[in-house]
């Protein structure tokens, strides 16, 4: 690869964060690190899948946190679990690889399903029917109890994927205190981001990742040349949907337990900040971007604490997101195709 | 040499009680180089629009080569082998003029999604062959300097060109061009010109949405017409110039 100065820049800024992790923590820095290096693995993961929509194929999505959200619960539902308000448990189960097949094959037939009628609308009419559908998708989750566990959620569903945990990482997880389920989440997460990315490398200088981006640039042009747009902005659909869908499994596992609360539109929004910072339509940037914005969110309230003396844990918690929404507008400014964005292809016209 | 290759029925087509195109009868004849004149919104473009099937007619049919296309989407009759330029250029802005030219030449299944999974090493080869016959197109419109440009970064005229090469590389055996020459300086002009007649004496049937009427006289075999979306005139260039109704409706009294 070459050596440019936005990928210079890209690793001093992502260095930066990690170092002021440490610098910003007197005790516990290890583990801040790991749970923040998680978070950033399963953020960047469902930002690569949001890249696909929106920067390979120009589709403005908004309802990404569905995506992440079938794929948890149609993974978590056929694992053993117990969910609901009496815990009740579900004992038998599928392997935990064979649901998680499933369920990424179920976001991305959720993706299949939402584009149908949705995806011949363009621009910000589609960006309305998918927040509006992520909402719907929300609130049904909540409401079909019986099934979902509703506002209970879903527990006890951890033992399928850590009992495949592997003797090195409880090493490494002796020596440094530090939590094994979670260490093991990330872990799998970042290797899912070195496939996916893999893949999406291959797919993008590929024909197929041609006619996605001319889709993108004349959707009009492309159907007069004899190929059919809605087809191909389906299938892109589905490609990102079921890449969602992995990183919400990762999330909920995460997490330990499954709360439809983690599927409000907070979610996509915090996919779309990083997928903006890392650049839109660049391959690897949102995992940079990734790593960059979950420092932010986990350690600007100790920053904000050396800064403003007097103010309580409410206050600084908001400053964070003052610093992000500041970041991104000095971004907009200075680089509005984020950090490895290409300049020639910049995707976010502000006009 | 002609014979029938696109027939249009009592097409009618309207927006909100403005009639943007009644056509009766209108037969369109193989590898003849057909243009279609008349005012600003006498409905030239629609009707290239309802051919192509970007638009929806209110009523009425349109065959080409004997199959009913008056339902079809713009894809499917841009394989039967029409493709249609647009009056304002729709190049693939953040594409390079060489990719513009691969996307348009591949082939359906050079584009699916498995074939670009797997990668066969025979889309390999197609990929290479693609990109020589690119490289030909361009060469042919000399556009093979603007190779690895993005296609935004062309002037006017070399996105008609990139357009038309687009369409070339498609190997198509009608092509509806709608205002080629709008906004070309006279040198590139008459470089289009050329293309467009080297394309019919190559076979490739044209149809001709144009307002160089001098051009238009100049290169066309057949001169439609149009004046409030329904046919005034049809027949040879010469024949047209002369009829009264087109004067007044189009061509102006005292201009010659």
């Amino acid at each position: 690869m070459k050596l440019s100065v936005k990928w210079i820049v890209t690793v001093v800024l992502t260095s930066f964060s990690i170092y002021m992790v440490f610098a910003l923590n007197p005790e516990g820095q290890l583990r801040i690190l790991f749970n923040v290096l998680t978070f950033a693995g399963i953020y960047g993961l469902a930002a690569i899948g949001l890249n696909v929509h929106f920067g390979l194929t120009g589709l403005l999505n908004f309802g990404h946190a569905s995506f992440m959200g079938v794929g948890a619960y149609v993974t978590l539902l056929l694992i053993p679990h117990a969910a609901g308000r009496e815990g009740q448990i579900t004992e038998t189960g599928l392997p935990f690889l064979l649901a998680l097949v499933i369920g990424i094959l179920s976001a991305s037939l959720f993706g299949l399903l939402l584009g149908l009628p949705a995806i011949r609308l363009r621009g910000d009419y589609l960006a309305i029917v998918t927040i509006a559908a992520a909402e719907i998708f929300r609130l049904l989750v909540r409401d079909l109890e019986s099934v979902t566990g509703g506002v209970y959620g879903i527990i006890n569903f951890s033992d399928s994927l850590q009992k495949y945990r592997p003797n090195f990482i409880e090493t490494f997880v002796s020596k440094y205190d530090l939590n094994a389920g979670q260490i093991w989440v990330g872990f799998l997460s970042w290797v899912s981001i070195f496939f996916v990315l893999l893949l999406l490398k291959r797919l993008n200088s590929s024909p197929w990742g041609r006619a996605l981006r001319a889709v993108r640039e004349d959707e009009d042009a492309v159907r007069a040349l004899g190929k059919n747009a809605v087809w191909l902005k389906l299938q892109s659909f589905m490609l990102g949907a079921g890449i969602a869908g992995l990183a919400g499994v990762f999330l909920a596992f995460n997490y330990g337990s499954l709360q439809t609360t983690l599927f409000v539109p907070l979610l996509t929004f915090y996919v779309w900040a990083i997928m903006i910072l890392g650049g839109v339509g660049s391959l690897s940037g949102p995992v940079f971007g990734s790593v960059i914005f979950w420092v932010i969110i986990s350690e600007t309230d100790r920053l904000a604490a050396l800064i403003f003396e007097n103010a309580n844990g409410q206050q600084l918690a908001g400053v964070r997101f003052v610093l992000v929404g500041l970041l991104i507008m000095i971004l907009m400014i200075f680089r509005p195709s984020g950090l490895l964005g290409k300049k020639e292809e910049l995707l976010l016209n502000v006009k | 040499m002609s014979s029938s290759l696109m027939r249009v029925n009592n097409l009618k087509k309207s927006f909100g009680g403005v009639k943007a195109v009644d056509i009766d009868n209108l037969i369109f004849n193989k590898n003849e180089l057909t243009s279609i004149i008349g005012p600003n919104g006498a409905g030239k473009t629609t009707l290239f629009d309802l051919i192509s099937g970007f638009q929806e007619e209110d009523s009425g049919e349109i065959f080409y080569q004997e199959k009913n296309i008056t339902k079809s989407q713009p894809h499917k009759i841009a394989r039967l082998g029409m493709v249609r330029t647009f009056q304002l250029t729709k190049v693939f802005d953040r594409m390079t003029v060489l990719e513009n030219l691969m996307f348009a030449g591949s082939n359906i299944s050079n584009d699916s999604l498995f074939q670009s999974i797997i990668q066969f090493p025979k889309q390999k080869n197609y990929e290479n062959s693609l990109e020589e016959e690119a490289l030909r197109v361009m060469k042919d419109l000399n556009i093979e300097q603007m190779s690895n440009a993005y296609a935004r970064e062309l002037s006017g005229g070399q996105k008609k060109l990139l357009e038309l090469g687009r369409s070339i590389i498609r190997k198509p055996d009608v092509l509806l061009l709608d205002e080629p020459l709008a906004g070309v300086n006279p040198k590139l002009t008459e470089e289009i010109l050329e293309i467009i007649e080297k394309l019919s004496n190559d076979g490739i049937t044209i149809l001709m949405v144009e307002h160089n009427i001098e051009a238009v006289m100049k290169i066309s075999e057949r001169v439609i017409v149009l004046a409030e979306g329904s046919l005034i005139a049809d027949g040879l260039p010469q024949e047209v110039r002369e009829n009264k109704k087109v004067i007044e409706a189009y061509l102006g009294g005292g201009d010659e």
